[in-house]
């Protein structure tokens, strides 16, 4: 699941990876018990292992190889060593089950709390961030790391005490040939320094190649289109030969080296052995010492490779578990640009009657760049109000800021006098709802989707709330009824559909000021005239601000606000910015549209005398 | 080699034990020791190696393959799958089955290589009576192997799936991030996605719990016979069947034994994953393109460039609503047609039409009066450039993006395309010129830079059908204004297609259709729509009032 191999971060250096690393080790920490247990049952699993060549030892020194042979002994220590054995094999499989569950709950946690954190972010997060690199960030890096905490701190705890422990049964059976053996320490020090250097250089290049061709995959995977109709396949295919190749070329030297290093431990291995025979032989030859103590020390000496062996294998894990904790990391360290403030106004819904200020708003999304300039307007509880504007004009950022987004940089906007800094998120959010222009669905029932899973909206508030808005028609006629799959991806709605179960969603949540973004831009002209019903449905009774693309639809507006380039250039009635004779006269005479018939979106089938968006009922408001 | 190991150890020992070494023969002894050991190390690094290449060459072989074969798949194949699933196939897969391939072979073959030869030595050497009662345990592995392997895959595969779940999780709530926000969902989705990790963290322990005992049991095994062999064997060295140096050489074979078991098992658990990679790799790469050149092209000749299209339904591959419906026009050589509609209307469909993006059924789409599904590809392609709705660049340099469309262009005509699209200035303005590089998707370009290097690209081409998919959109209207000027006369006599949600991209069109929800609700001149106060003239009203638009 994880291309841990991808681009490595600029400045990722061990230094870095390593930093990241300790900065995730508190997630580890109400695991300690774990942990001790693991080093429990590795100890113990060892202890087995090692006694294993002694238990042998005993019967050869004590009961075959002694003048009065006793078979009863070798049966005894028969026994005692099946016994060991299993002793061994079950505390190994309590400690890969104890350590791979713990390993799992800390990679769950951080899952979690990455993705806690990513959705905690303001909307400028999602501005520079590409949607697939947060992805891998939650799904496989997290996964990367995990091996840190189970293969390389298993290997590190296991192999390390491996060899503690047969350092010290060395030195129980004979202090002075064990302290003979030590002279390997030094040179497989001397050994790993020599290449240390090299494996790590090799594997950063194979690392950054890989990455290098994930970089060409994902681009030309989605540009394949553009390759095609250029024809440049041949070339994209020679181009992705040519990394592909390098790749190959890194691999291979990588791996050559990583052989010839484990092959030089191994000589080393066989080069103690052979020394061994000779001093241990000489020393059994002058009764030094007994012949078993001899076998033990060969078997001894034979083992203490392969733990040596193993740790370098790890090199790797560790590696690529840094690159991952530094990318997780960067995650992490984001502060949110938009908090709950420390003590948030308190906010009743119930209470609130829905007057929503600007007050002096600037606002850009990037500095010396302002999108709104100085946009002051009050809309009084229930009110119709319209937006409208060229593209660009800054409709949807004023949207953007009202539901806080992002937060303007001067001015401020409040909610029946709160300023909405001063509220909890949560509260501001119950009171502002909007629809957008594109419906996303979530992987759940129909039901699902408009009660957004949420507890605390029943399962007939939800139908109840599809039937307000007309959703409940098209959904009955669903093979499951409120019960049909719906995927996220999988478009087995249309777009006006998708709209109608939008509506339903926000009349399910019941906010008191409501937001609707160019919501029927996207609708064919047959939808169109049932998600008008809906719509009607949802203004009711609320302070309703609508980004509009069509003149017809704000006609009946209680307000209108004309914006151009960030200005509230006009503002009024439909009548009187007529009569104003300006902008929006302008665009209303070119538009020609007299009795709101003949507007952008209803085609000419649809001309039924159709009065606008809210028809009457926008007097209702 | 190595085998040969405990032989000689155990012929040591009966040469100690008979007392009858010298410190000379001793030294002999440990000199043969190392020289077997070297030799086995050099012959073991040899196998490793030449595995090692061999799997590497297999996975450069095999991403290889895949990329062409993704390279003749079409538009609506990378519609269905998403850019991450298939780079996990390019390289968690191909991985997966390299290792299996090098690794695990390595360690397969030495593996049943030491295995079988320890038998030999054993029953060479020592006592059979001894190898065959040791051994019993021993047997019972294959049967393990047969008993575990299926419920290994199965459990690997249930957790692969967990975390893909995961991975879908995090990405339709992310890209559903505003929805979430502004209904203050967070605390929901966040709920959402632990039960989704509970999954994960289930599967994985029951796959551990499975992978758990299987590796258990092969070191049991391996222990039992070894305790037999100690009890056994001791009663036989005691009874002086057997001497002690053959003993020890028996121990010393068996605990060589219980290692490649264990590796045996360890390979088994990985060939079991790649079995599941390969499976994967093998469906992608079956997969048929669905767009083809016919069984036998027709031969245009020079391409003029004329247009017809008499399309009575198109719906997506596996789709059940058709996106366009009874679309009939006509383009006479030379002629640009403007398309405008609202987001959905169909109009993208409607030109992927022509380069076979999607396939039009047959006797829908001609050029030149030959349907275009009995063009060659590459003949039918040569004929059209396209400036793709997003702009999309590769990372490499600016001027290599223009000139993408042919390798053997100069620099001289790449700035000329670069001209037309009035992006030159701005490009040699650049502090790296032609060489800047435009970064992932070409991010270090605003989005109007990109629009224009996109169609300075198409324009390179030199095609006698262009195709403009709304790529002016970005561009401010004096910009705009000019890039049409330059349009209309590098491509007098030829034919383009403009696709524009900003009328002044069209107004200076032959034709101009209005596409609404599939259908071609208007059709004429600019004026003529106009005139007639349509939906066209109302959207003219409502852009003309937004002036910079």
């Amino acid at each position: 699941m994880n291309w841990d191999h991808r681009a490595p971060a600029a400045g990722s250096g061990t230094g870095a990876g390593m930093h990241s690393l300790t900065r995730l080790l508190p997630y580890a920490r109400p695991y300690m018990w774990n942990f001790l247990a693991v080093l429990g049952l590795v100890v113990i699993f060892n202890t087995t292992s090692v006694l294993q060549p002694y238990l042998v030892k005993i019967a050869i020194d004590d009961d075959i190889s002694v003048s009065h042979p006793s078979l009863h002994g070798v049966f005894i220590i028969s026994l005692v060593y099946i016994a060991v054995v299993v002793v061994g094999v079950v505390a190994n499989y309590l400690q890969i089950l104890l350590l791979q569950y713990t390993g799992q709950s800390i990679v769950q946690r951080i899952r979690q709390d990455l993705f806690e954190h990513i959705e905690r972010q303001s909307m400028s997060f999602f501005d520079e961030r590409a949607l697939g690199r947060l992805v891998t960030n939650v799904s496989s890096d997290t996964e990367t790391v995990s091996q840190f905490f189970t293969q390389f701190f298993l290997s590190l705890i296991r192999d390390g005490l491996s060899v503690v422990m047969i350092v010290v049964a060395m030195f129980q059976l004979d202090t002075h040939i064990a302290l003979e053996c030590m002279i390997v320490i030094p040179v497989i020090f001397a050994i790993s320094l020599l290449f240390r250097r090299q494996l790590r250089q090799r594997y950063q290049t194979t690392r950054t190649r890989l990455s290098n061709i994930v970089a060409f995959l994902a681009e030309n995977l989605a540009g394949m289109r553009i390759i095609q109709i250029f024809r440049q396949e041949d070339r994209q295919a020679r181009a992705f030969a040519d990394l592909n190749g390098l790749h190959y070329r890194a691999n291979v030297a990588e791996y050559r080296l990583s052989v010839m290093f484990n092959r030089s431990l191994e000589l080393l291995g066989n080069v103690a052995v052979a020394l061994m025979a000779w001093v241990g032989g000489t020393a059994v030859l002058h009764h030094a010492i007994l012949f078993g103590t001899l076998y033990a020390f060969i078997s001894y000496i034979r083992q203490f490779f392969q733990p040596i062996n193993s740790i370098t294998q790890q090199w790797n894990t560790l590696q690529s578990s840094m690159v991952a904790a530094e990318r997780i990391g960067g995650v992490l360290r984001v502060q949110p640009a938009i908090v709950d403030p420390v003590r948030p106004a308190r906010v009743k819904a119930s209470r609130v009657r829905g007057r929503v200020e600007f007050d002096h708003v600037w606002f850009g999304y990037r500095d010396g760049q302002p999108v709104l300039k100085d946009i002051h307007f009050t809309v009084e509880p229930g009110q119709f109000i319209g937006i409208v504007g060229a593209t660009g004009a800054g409709k949807s950022s004023i949207m953007n800021l009202l539901l806080r987004f992002y937060d303007p940089s001067r001015g401020s906007i409040r909610i029946d006098g709160v300023d909405i800094r001063a509220m909890a998120q949560a509260d501001l959010h119950r009171l502002v709802g909007m629809v957008q222009q594109d419906v996303h669905l979530f992987t759940g029932t129909v039901l699902d989707n408009i009660r957004l899973f949420r507890d605390d909206i029943d399962e007939e508030q939800a139908i109840r709330a599809a039937r307000t808005v007309g959703a409940d028609r098209v959904i009955e006629r669903l093979p499951d009824g409120y019960q049909t799959q719906l995927f996220a991806k999988g478009a087995n709605l249309s777009m006006g559909e998708r709209q109608l179960i939008s509506f339903a969603r926000i009349v399910a949540l019941n906010p008191r000021v409501l937001v609707l973004d160019e919501a029927t831009a996207n609708l064919d002209s047959r939808t169109e005239a049932w998600v008008q019903r809906g719509l009607r449905a949802v203004a009711e009774n609320r302070t309703t601000l609508v980004i509009a693309h069509r003149l017809s639809t704000i006609r009946e507006a209680d307000r209108i606000l004309v914006l151009d380039r960030g200005r509230i250039v006009e503002s009024g009635r439909h009548e009187e910015l007529l009569r104003l004779d300006g902008y929006y006269a302008e665009l209303h005479k070119k538009s020609g549209i007299e009795d709101g018939m003949q507007v952008y979106g209803l085609g000419p089938r649809m001309q039924r005398g159709n009065r606008g968006l809210l028809g009457p009922g926008a007097r209702m408001l | 080699m190595t085998v040969q190991f405990p032989h000689v150890l155990g012929n040591f020992t009966d040469a100690l034990q008979a007392r009858r070494l010298t410190g000379h023969s001793i030294a002999m002894y440990s000199l043969t020791l190392l020289a077997i050991g070297a030799l086995y190390m050099v012959l073991y690094g040899i196998g490793q190696l030449m595995n090692g290449h061999l799997g590497r060459a297999f996975e450069y072989q095999l991403r290889e393959r895949l990329f062409l074969h993704w390279e003749r798949l079409s538009a609506s194949y990378y519609h269905r799958r998403s850019t991450g699933d298939l780079l996990n196939h390019a390289l968690n897969d191909v991985r997966a089955v390299r290792e299996a391939l090098s690794g695990g072979m390595n360690i397969l073959f030495n593996a049943i290589f030491l295995l079988l030869s320890t038998l030999y030595m054993t029953f060479r050497t020592v006592s059979v009576k001894l190898t065959l009662v040791a051994i019993i345990p021993i047997l019972f592995v294959p049967l393990f192997v047969v008993f575990f392997g299926p419920r290994l895959r199965d459990a690997s595969r249930q957790v692969q799936e967990a975390l893909s779940d995961v991975a879908d999780l995090t990405e339709e709530s992310l890209s559903a991030i505003r929805v979430v926000k502004a209904t203050s969902n967070e605390a929901v989705e966040a709920r959402r996605f632990r039960t989704r990790l509970n999954a994960i963290v289930a599967r994985q322990m029951a796959m551990f719990r499975r992978s758990a005992t299987f590796q258990s049991l092969i070191p049991l095994m391996g222990s039992i016979s070894f305790a037999i062999a100690l009890l056994y064997g001791g009663y036989l060295t005691v009874s002086g069947r057997i001497h002690l140096g053959e003993f020890v050489a028996f121990t010393l074979y068996l605990t060589m034994m219980i290692q490649p078991l264990q590796q045996l098992g360890f390979v088994f658990n990985n060939f079991q994953r790649a079995s599941a990679s390969l499976r994967r790799l093998t469906v992608l790469l079956t997969e048929q393109p669905d767009i083809a050149d016919a069984p036998h092209p027709v031969q245009p000749g020079h391409i003029k460039g004329e247009v017809e299209v008499r399309l009575r339904e198109y719906r997506y591959p596996g789709g059940n609503r058709a996106v366009l419906r009874q679309v009939q026009f006509h383009i006479p050589a030379g002629q640009t047609l403007g398309i405008v509609g609202r987001t959905g209307s169909g109009k993208t469909t409607l030109v992927n039409l022509l380069p076979r993006i999607f396939d039009p059924p047959p006797g829908a789409v001609f050029i030149d009066g030959i349907d275009v599904r009995d063009l060659a590809l590459a003949d039918l392609r040569q004929a059209i450039a396209y400036v793709p709705q997003d702009g999309f660049l590769f990372s490499t340099s600016i001027g290599e993006n223009i000139g993408f469309s042919r390798e053997a262009a100069t620099q001289g005509e790449i700035e000329e395309a670069a001209r037309l699209a009035s992006i030159h200035e701005e490009i040699v303005d650049f502090p790296q010129g032609y060489d800047t590089l435009v970064g992932e998707r070409g991010i270090t370009l605003s989005g109007g830079q990109r629009q224009r290097a996109a169609i300075a690209r198409a324009l390179l081409k030199q095609a006698p059908i262009l195709i403009l998919d709304d790529s002016l959109s970005a561009v401010d209207m004096n910009t705009e204004k000019r890039i049409l000027e330059n349009l209309r006369r590098v491509r007098r006599g030829r034919t383009t297609i403009v696709i524009a949600h900003r009328l002044s991209a069209v107004r200076h069109a032959d034709q101009i259709l209005v596409l609404d929800d599939g259908e071609v609700v208007e059709r004429g001149t600019h004026d003529e729509l106009v005139a007639a106060g349509g939906v066209y003239a109302s959207i003219y009203a409502m852009q003309e009032g937004g002036a910079v638009g």
